[in-house]
């Protein structure tokens, strides 16, 4: 029997999986140094999201080598963690923006976050599935990605770092259980590797609640 | 200077979709399959200009045209279908094509990325092209009322579909073979 067979069947959850990019981590640490920057900037982004996601059901941290994926939790109600999770990036990014002010220019922190909802395979200390997939793909759209998407936003509307992008599930959730923040489309998207046409939302904070990218409001 | 004002008309909003492209990717290696893709759209985009359409744009393996005389679509599906068997680059390496047409109103906009059409036909059209047999075009009621009365004629039944965002679609399909 093969060593697999004998693997207890993963936990199954619905967690809402965000990924979380530090921008242009690579180059800092090559121009820097990884012992003099990079590592300290690691460091200070994974204490940070512990601080932000421990009372919002953070189940999981792994590292993905310049950022984190991270999926919360919540035993009462699947979207309950969708908005949790959500809370705490908007939480994070405030946090950031404050020891941005504090500290050197090379050791600013600037992230690109994405949100999905789904079922996930729990296994120790990481989370597999194409629900994760889905959320490194988000995480991966950037301005490039407008020209081939349909009804796009600009995109120089499109900024560059610290923004909050989500699938059509969490927008969907935040639009029926919250006012919070802002929802607006960014356009229709291929994903690699997933079928058909996605809508991709960007979320806007609470400060700047009304469409600011000229998209729609998810219904 | 300042960029012209977004237009709003209705166009002919036509989506193609090479079938077989992961499958001519995996055998040849992505260098030959981004050249033959170049080729691919290269034809297309002339092919759209000589019948008097635009190219929109080229996302990954499919592209979106738009025309102003919905009579002029056909012709164009037709001359682009025959590039698979008439151009050596492209015989046996593409399964075939998926089409579909829709009619709408949309925004003409210029951008930083060129020309671009904005609005929820656009969706329709794509979303269109999701109900996918080869060699078929799927085209939406709106756009085949329009159309000259002999593919009228042909298309198949009418069917319907919900998309999110767009709402029910009714729609018929036109077997390309034989056209």
């Amino acid at each position: 029997m093969a060593a697999s067979d004998a693997e207890a069947m993963p936990e199954v959850v619905t967690e809402a999986i965000v990924v979380i990019d530090l921008v242009e981590s690579t180059l800092t640490s090559n121009l820097f140094g990884w012992y003099a920057v990079g590592r300290h900037s690691l460091r200070d982004l994974r204490s940070l999201i512990g601080e932000v996601g421990q009372s919002r059901g953070l189940r999981c941290m792994r590292s993905t080598g310049d950022g984190y994926l991270l999926t919360f939790y919540h035993p009462q109600s699947a979207e309950m963690a969708a908005i949790r999770a959500v809370e705490a990036v908007f939480e994070l990014l405030r946090r950031i923006l404050m020891r941005n002010q504090e500290v050197s220019e090379e050791r600013a922190l600037n992230l690109r976050c994405a949100v999905h909802l789904g079922e996930v395979d729990v296994v120790p200390n990481d989370r597999e599935g194409p629900h994760v997939s889905m959320a490194f793909r988000l995480e991966e759209i950037s301005r490039a990605s407008l020209p081939a998407a349909l009804n796009p936003i600009p995109p120089e509307q499109f900024p560059l770092q610290n923004y909050v992008l989500c699938s059509e599930e969490v927008a969907g959730i935040l639009s029926r259980r919250t006012k919070q923040w802002g929802v607006a489309s960014i356009g229709l998207l291929r994903l690699k590797g997933f079928p058909g046409w996605r809508e991709v939302f960007r979320l806007l904070p609470e400060e700047h609640a009304i469409d600011l990218g000229g998209g729609t409001r998810a219904s | 200077m300042q960029a012209p004002a977004p237009l709003r008309k209705p166009l002919a909003l036509v989506f193609c979709d090479i079938a077989g492209s992961s499958h001519l990717t995996a055998q040849e290696g992505d260098l030959v399959a981004s050249a033959v893709f170049r080729e691919f759209f290269e034809h297309a985009g002339r092919l759209s200009r000589e019948h008097h359409g635009l190219m929109i744009k080229f996302i990954a393996d499919s592209f979106l045209a738009a025309f102003e005389n919905i009579d002029d679509v056909m012709p164009f599906v037709i001359s682009i279908k025959s590039l698979l068997s008439r151009n050596s680059t492209f015989v046996g390496r593409f399964a075939g094509l998926y089409f579909s047409l829709h009619y709408g109103n949309v925004m003409r906009i210029e951008t930083s990325y060129g020309s671009d059409v904005l609005g929820e036909a656009v969706n329709v059209a794509a979303h269109l092209n999701e109900l996918k047999v080869l060699n078929e075009i799927i085209i939406s009621q709106a756009a085949l009322e329009r159309m000259p009365s002999d593919y009228r004629t042909r298309a198949g039944a009418s069917e319907s579909r919900s998309f999110k965002g767009v709402g029910e679609v009714e729609f018929r399909r036109l077997k390309l073979c034989g056209l």
